[in-house]
């Protein structure tokens, strides 16, 4: 029965199989199911088959600056690829070690004139939440800068910060979450909601995130599964089939 | 002077603060799923609140007899020894939680995580970091309540003199330095670093104080509030309103309507937003109104439970923070799935109940060996 649909997913898509989310990342469907929509995204891939993205991070380890392992901005890339095989996709890093969304802003001008994306991925919430920032001051300033890309030309995907049980109780994550949420919803642009889908992991045993060690397998692993999530995030708030523009 | 105290006790001060007691701990379990059932997810305001009013309207009750019978020294003095017992309290439960992470941190060596560990950076120079909890500078996430509790009991004596001398005037100036600390951006700092108390008690003092005015004020035209219907009408409305924009995100269909000035980041806790602070005096409001003092299921079996907890708050409290660390322990340590976080949080709530059971046995037991010899 499994095989019969498989087949015939594999009919009716063409490549689509092997560009499905792996089933250890799997989540239930609300957790990825974007609330906006990337309109800009959506034109680029259709009309001119091209896709710039910035990934905009204030956590360099976590988007894969410097040469450890393989982090979810490769992943991405790469799933994109899979997903949209006739559009040209580049997806570019730009972290700041350890600077707030706040301290990012002056440079967003910069950014976009550099790299012309047509999407950037605001990854932001670990510093503030970590360093203690207010919420709401974060959440003001946020949404300043959501503006100023807006008008700059590009869509933006907000990412909240990572889940760490570790280290969880000592952040008042759910605050920064609700902030990021609320920016969204006042500037119609997407949220993709990382600190929850590792949660889900944990609940479910699908990744032990609160090992005190992890190999750079497992570090990858968990990195695809993000950006393959993302990716199929992506492509739905773009409105695009996946492989349909072939 | 208005008349101070009532002589009854009121045991749906108990009942809620014992609630209260509940849900803090509930919400403090990390990422506990549970915690949706706690009132935070419903509205504005949470479990904060509820305790900060309660215990102004409890300190101005027990304390404001005392004061208003004995005189200012001898009330003050009651009230020093309950800020000390609160101090030690949070002393111990800071060191433990220090202990626990210091654990953690020597022993972690996650490549995913090498943001996040700096917040464990205050370990280099452990030291500090102790003279600073000692100092109430250095405060861990979860002990937050302890500290503010702390600093508006010592300053309550000079401020429930104030209630019982003119409620309205004691009022204003609270209201003046709400205000004020909103206005000039005022707030305790805390170590290390540019960080300020999650609670900022120049804030919070107003909610406190509140409480307080409720306790010893007894105004007539509150009464009248209370018992009008088109109050508790707009009541209703505005805590639908809250409900409704605090579950939008629930429904995107209706979220992605609604004009973006409504986004009015309700979320301001540490300076206690007005929107939180109306939104639980409506609350209380309606409370009030809804379960009068002589409501049959205060002197159920099943309210007892809650009342006893409410009655023990301190006790609770420090025992329901410790263990919030220790069920977070379980889950990172043990299992973070569901089952796993249900049980942890029946656990700890029953333990809660056992301890001021406990506590209440050894009360009766002090009474009862006092009294052949009075």
């Amino acid at each position: 029965m499994r095989a019969f649909a498989a087949l015939a997913a594999t009919l009716a898509l063409g490549a689509a199989a092997n560009a499905a989310v792996p089933e250890r990342c799997m989540v239930p469907h609300a957790l990825v199911e974007p609330h906006a929509l990337l309109p800009r995204v959506s034109h680029a891939v259709k009309r001119e088959q091209k896709l710039d993205i910035v990934v905009l991070s204030g956590a360099p380890s976590q988007v894969g600056l410097g040469d450890g392992p393989r982090s979810y901005p490769w992943f991405l890339e790469k799933e994109l690829r899979e997903r949209l095989p006739n559009t040209q996709i580049r997806v570019v890093v730009r972290a700041a070690p350890r600077r707030s969304a706040i301290e990012l802003i002056p440079t967003l001008p910069q950014i976009l004139a550099e790299e012309k994306p047509t999407l950037v991925i605001w990854q932001s919430g670990t510093v503030e939440a970590y360093r203690g920032i207010d919420a709401d001051g974060y959440g003001r300033k946020l949404q300043v800068g959501v503006g100023l890309l807006l008008e700059g030309g590009t869509d933006v995907l907000l990412v909240n910060m990572q889940y760490s049980p570790r280290t969880d109780a000592m952040v008042d994550a759910a605050a920064y979450t609700e902030v990021m949420r609320a920016v969204g919803q006042a500037r119609d642009v997407p949220f993709f909601n990382r600190y929850r889908v590792m949660r889900e992991w944990s609940e479910t045993g699908a990744f032990d995130l609160a090992a005190l060690h992890i190999g750079r397998t497992e570090y990858e692993e968990i990195h695809r599964c993000i950006g393959a999530l993302m990716a199929e995030f992506l492509v739905r708030a773009a409105t695009l089939n996946a492989n349909a523009s072939r | 002077m208005p008349p101070v105290v009532k002589p009854a006790r009121d045991l749906r001060l108990d009942f809620f603060r014992g609630l209260s007691l509940w849900f803090i701990f509930i919400d403090h379990v990390p990422s506990n799923t549970i915690g949706w059932i706690t009132i935070r997810n419903f509205g504005f305001s949470d479990a904060a609140e509820i305790f900060v009013f309660i215990s102004g309207y409890t300190a101005s009750f027990v304390y404001g007899r005392v004061m208003a019978e004995r005189g200012f020294v001898v009330g003050a003095a009651r009230i020093l020894k309950r800020v000390w017992q609160l101090y030690v309290a949070f002393v111990f439960l800071s060191v433990f939680y220090i202990a626990e992470i210091a654990y953690v941190a020597s022993n972690f060596d996650n490549p995913l995580f090498a943001e996040e560990m700096i917040v464990l950076h205050f370990l280099q120079r452990p030291e500090i970091a102790l003279l600073e909890v000692l100092r109430l500078r250095f405060l861990l996430p979860n002990v937050d309540v302890l500290p503010i509790y702390i600093v508006l009991m010592l300053a309550f004596p000079l401020m429930l003199w104030l209630l019982l001398k003119s409620p309205y005037f004691a009022l204003a100036v609270s209201l003046a330095i709400y205000i004020g600390a909103k206005a000039m951006d005022l707030n305790f700092r805390l170590y290390p670093v540019d960080r300020e108390w999650f609670f900022n008690p120049l804030a919070w003092q107003l909610l406190f104080v509140i409480g307080g005015w409720c306790a010893v004020g007894r105004a007539e035209w509150l009464s009248k509030l209370l018992r009008s219907n088109a109050v508790a009408a707009l009541c209703v409305v505005y805590l639908v309103f809250a409900l409704w924009l605090a579950t939008s995100w629930l429904f995107p269909a209706v979220a992605q309507r609604l004009p973006s000035w409504i986004f009015i980041f309700p979320l301001d806790k540490t300076g206690l937003s007005p929107w939180r602070l109306s939104h639980f005096l409506v609350l209380a409001l309606l409370v009030v109104r809804l379960v009068p003092p002589e409501a049959g299921f205060l002197r159920s079996a099943w309210s007892k439970p809650l009342i006893l907890c409410g009655q023990h708050s301190l006790e609770v409290f420090c025992l329901g923070v410790f263990l919030s660390f220790t069920a977070y322990f379980v889950l990172v340590e043990v299992s973070a799935r569901v089952l796993m976080q249900i049980t942890v949080s029946l656990t700890g709530i029953l333990l809660m109940v056992a301890l001021a059971w406990l506590m209440k046995w050894y009360n009766d037991m002090d009474r009862r060996a006092r009294q052949p010899a009075t």
